[in-house]
């Protein structure tokens, strides 16, 4: 799922101009801050979306773009134009509600035309327009009907169409597939990119749901408290967060606590306690001597194995607690001699094992420096 | 809209939308009181209107005279302190009879299944949307001494002479009760209706009896809708005068019959004005009570 | 919870009790005995000694076009009321207009009734308007508490309307004003109409405040039941009674016609 291989797909790395800035914005409710100071530009045909769990300030964030919130301070830039004083009605950017809002006395034709009649658009350019959307959201033989007789699926595509239909330069989403079950939401997503990706429209999406923004997602903005953790395409939150918030709420993920012992510019070998090692990370780290650190190892990168392997670097002895699973993998809960537990997926790619590693075995669970990352907060 | 008078509309959308009820309030419902007060500080004259102005002329001078002798007046004749304290009894026994009869309706439709809520919620409205005048008429039909009850026990042998029902408190009573009974049901309703079922089932669970749920549970939770309900039915109660003048009698004391008959009967517009005030002094603090129910 | 057959058999009772009187009124309208309640036989002639009756007939009419009015007036201010209240946040004198908005539904007829005649009286006296009293100062009066009556009901549904609609029809380029008619208005639309039909009952029903603030030649038809009530029992009012309750009950069943054919529209096609 979108992945741009080319530079020319991924305007943030070549130094092309911002489509969306958004320079210092806060947003205060009396002495609650909801938006603390955020930063952050957006560019052309880019799915950008901003993760984080609720109160995070995340929609707040997206209905300043679209005007239904005022901005306590900062600016915001849409295509080089400031958006201070421009009302809704005015702004270039379209949002898709959670509730999808569909005007409930009106059917889906005259939902999804309503935005153009706005524009002024004569009425038998808008009846091709119309028809244009509602085949390429697979709406066809439902124009007549209201709201209330169709199915949430179906009111998400009318949500979308109506917002579509404009062209806006910016697509807002909040949480577009929240009130979809699962399966239709898998299905929904793939829809999502491939109309983002025909049309060019640059979308930025809410949501929660961290599987979701990292399949979406061009990049991820990562909120916590109103203020943006990581901005970073989904490869990089995942393998090199920047701290323990983006980690633990990325996937899943072994937290290893330490004092820094050694420091060079490609080695880092942390005194972890609580598991009763010495970690080796290939990496450097600037820090001061014996500073607080911590090692973020994801779970499908250790190995495990009832004999303690040769040449790596990391490799600690412990006792299978847990299986789980899962089909096509299996996740195991090692506790280790000091008490800590790890947690490592592997996939089950024979069908059976000569001696399957189970239950009580002692086992050892190993990984090489490259593994893992080492974060300073 | 292109022209000034349009946009200038347009611009203070908002101030017009606030001031144009306000002003009629103002006006209409506010300045009224401010009359009455003053007023009733006046002197019945035979004149048209039929009082004294307050100010005059003399010598160049304002004169300005308050008479209070109004008021003075309610406070020695013993009838007018009889009658509000009759009134506010009336009115709160009448309320208490429309909270019992009224409250296990508001609980049988909340209880019974959506379809058939809506039915009996129309039951409840409908004879409120017949004339009020009419119901209290219909009572007069029931009541009298050859009316329908006195007929009925009659002809059943039951009694042998007609019961006096009419031109009694106990008419006045049930005339309250009656049609005010809408307007307990409703409030009571909307707020049992919330009552979250699953509250009643966890009460019994851990071991609370039917009539023990209702005391902890339902009652409390409740108590906005009927404090509501109540208010509903005693404020306006209180100064009612069309059933206790068809339903009641010579000594039924209603300070709203006062109040007419001081205006139309007697003439007396600065008197009847006092019992206005007196009256509205006495409702004023039920009436903040139910503001801060309504929310 | 289950319904115990007593709280049953006391929902009966209240039904019973609330329905026996309007019963009462229509069962006696028939008699032939102008006693009303001593049956002497059946009979429809007060019927028509009622549709014969001028004064009955004016009044009638009279209470109609004041009912009209008021219930037009006060829907406007009323819901202009509801609105400010609901969707504009702290305005100046906030309290004040809410306390003025909400006042008038508890109200003692008689205390708005002295109290407009006296405003109006004054009013003669210092500007010469309303020159005596007549339909308008009735209307006046009607609208001025059937509007607090229009902005509970219009409140009510305005509290629950989806703001995200409205929002959304503000960010596909809708302006304030046509957000209102294209969104608001037809959301808060039932709430409309039940609040006229409820202030023209009032206003039609209203006995006490139309006696202070009519004037010659305009009495509504309350006044004039109430005078021949005052004296007894009278059959042929038995017989507006049936009229009026018969009307009520057709305008009840066709708006529950409308309300179900509605509801079952839109399940026919899911």
């Amino acid at each position: 799922m979108n992945e741009r291989q080319s530079p020319s797909d991924m305007p943030w790395r070549n130094g092309s101009e911002p489509f969306v800035r958004i320079v210092d914005v806060s947003r205060s409710y009396g002495p609650v801050v909801a938006v603390n100071n955020v930063s952050l530009d957006i560019y052309k045909g880019e799915l950008f979306c901003l993760l984080g769990s609720s109160g995070c300030g995340k929609t707040t964030l997206l209905r300043m773009l679209a005007g239904l919130e005022t901005v306590s301070s900062g600016r915001i830039e849409i295509d080089g134009q400031d958006m201070a004083g421009i009302s809704p009605w005015d702004r270039p950017t379209n949002i898709m509600f959670q509730s999808y809002a569909l005007f409930p006395h009106m059917n889906v034709e005259r939902n999804i035309a309503y935005g153009l009649y706005r524009d002024g658009v004569p009425r038998t350019e808008v009846t091709d327009r119309v028809a244009d959307m509602i085949k390429l959201v697979q709406l066809s033989g439902l124009e007549r009907r209201k709201p209330d007789q169709l199915s949430g699926g179906q009111r998400q595509r009318v949500a979308l169409a109506r917002s579509l239909i404009k062209r806006p330069k910016l697509l807002l989403l909040d949480e577009p597939l929240a009130a979809l079950d699962k399966k239709l939401r898998e299905e929904t997503q793939f829809e999502l990119v491939n109309i983002q990706e025909k049309l060019g429209v640059t979308f930025v999406v809410v949501t929660h749901d961290q599987e979701e923004a990292m399949t979406l997602a061009t990049r991820i903005g990562v909120m916590r408290n109103g203020v943006i953790e990581q901005i970073a395409e989904p490869r990089e939150i995942y393998e090199y967060p920047l701290n323990r918030f983006v980690a633990d709420f990325i996937g899943s993920v072994n937290m290893f606590e330490g004092v820094v012992s050694e420091t060079d510019p490609d080695r880092t070998l942390i005194r972890c306690e609580d598991a009763d090692m010495t970690i080796t990370v290939s990496h450097g780290v600037s820090c001061s001597p014996n500073q607080r650190l911590w090692f973020a190892l994801r779970p499908e990168k250790p190995e495990i194995s009832r004999h303690r392997p040769d040449g790596v670097d990391n490799v600690v002895e412990g006792v299978v607690e847990e299986i789980a699973y899962r089909g096509n993998l299996s996740i195991f809960r090692v506790r280790l001699k000091t008490g800590k537990q790890i947690d490592l997926t592997r996939t089950n790619q024979e069908r059976s094992a000569e001696e399957p590693i189970t239950w009580d075995d002692p086992v050892f669970v190993s990984w090489d420096a490259a593994s893992g990352v080492v974060l300073t907060s | 809209m292109t022209t000034a008078v349009g946009s200038f509309f347009l611009k203070h959308r908002r101030l017009l939308v606030i001031a144009v009820p306000m002003v009629w309030l103002l006006i209409f419902f506010l300045a009224p009181f401010l009359v009455v007060f003053k007023i009733s500080f006046s002197e019945a004259a035979m004149a048209r209107p039929p009082y004294l102005p307050l100010t005059s002329w003399e010598d160049g001078r304002l004169l300005i005279t308050l008479n209070l002798g109004n008021y003075q007046f309610l406070l020695e004749d013993p009838l007018y302190l009889l009658s509000l304290i009759s009134s506010v009894q009336i009115a709160a026994v009448s309320t208490i009879f429309a909270l019992l009869i009224g409250y296990p309706m508001a609980w049988y439709i909340a209880r019974s299944p959506s379809k058939r809520r809506n039915i009996l919620l129309m039951l409840v409205i409908l004879p409120f949307w017949t004339s009020f005048l009419l119901r209290v008429y219909a009572w007069i039909g029931i009541l009298r001494s050859t009316g329908v009850i006195n007929n009925t026990l009659l002809a059943l042998g039951i009694i042998d002479e007609p019961l006096v029902m009419l031109q009694t408190n106990f008419a006045v009573y049930i005339g309250i009760v009656y049609t005010y009974l809408p307007f307990m049901i409703l409030p009571l309703y909307a707020n049992l209706s919330r009552l979250d079922p699953a509250l009643l089932e966890a009460a019994a669970d851990l071991g609370a009896k039917p009539a023990t749920t209702f005391l902890t549970v339902i009652l409390p939770m409740s108590l906005p809708g009927i404090i509501a309900g109540s208010m509903l039915v005693f404020i306006p109660a209180i100064g009612e005068f069309v059933i206790p003048a068809l339903l009641g009698g010579p000594d039924t004391l209603m300070i709203g019959k006062i109040l007419w008959t001081e205006f139309f009967n007697n003439r007396d517009w600065p008197v009847a004005s006092a019992v206005a005030m007196v009256l509205l002094a006495i409702i004023v603090l039920p009436l903040v009570r139910f503001r801060r129910a309504r929310g | 919870m289950k319904r115990s057959p007593l709280l049953s058999i006391m929902a009966l009772i209240g039904f019973i009790f609330l329905y026996a009187p309007i019963l009462s009124l229509v069962v006696y309208s028939f008699n032939e005995s102008s006693l009303v309640t001593v049956w002497s036989g059946f009979s429809t002639k007060w019927y028509g000694e009622l549709l014969r009756d001028p004064q009955i007939l004016g009044a009638a009419w009279i209470s109609l076009k004041v009912a009209v009015a008021s219930a037009t007036i006060s829907l406007v201010l009323g819901t202009m009321a509801s609105l400010a209240l609901v969707r504009y946040g702290r305005f100046r004198f906030r309290e004040l207009f809410s306390g003025m908005t909400t006042a008038p539904l508890v109200m003692p007829d008689v205390i708005t009734g002295i109290s407009l005649l006296l405003l109006f009286v004054t009013m003669e006296a210092l500007f010469g308007w309303p020159a005596g009293r007549g339909l308008l100062t009735i209307i006046i009066a009607h609208t001025t508490f059937c509007m607090a009556y229009v902005a509970v009901v219009v409140e009510t549904r305005l509290i629950n309307v989806d703001r995200s609609v409205e929002e959304a029809a503000a960010d596909l380029g809708a302006k304030p004003l046509r957000i209102f008619f294209d969104v608001t208005l037809p959301s808060i639309a039932p709430a409309l109409v039940s609040g006229w039909l409820l202030a023209f009952t009032l206003s039609l029903d209203d006995l006490v405040i139309a006696s202070f603030v009519a004037g010659p030649g305009s009495t509504t038809l309350p006044m004039l039941i109430f005078s021949k009530v005052r004296l007894g029992v009278s059959p042929d009012v038995n017989a507006l009674a049936t009229i009026l309750i018969g009307l009520v009950a057709i305008g009840i069943a066709i708006s529950a016609f409308v309300m179900t054919r509605n509801g079952r529209s839109s399940e026919t096609d899911a």
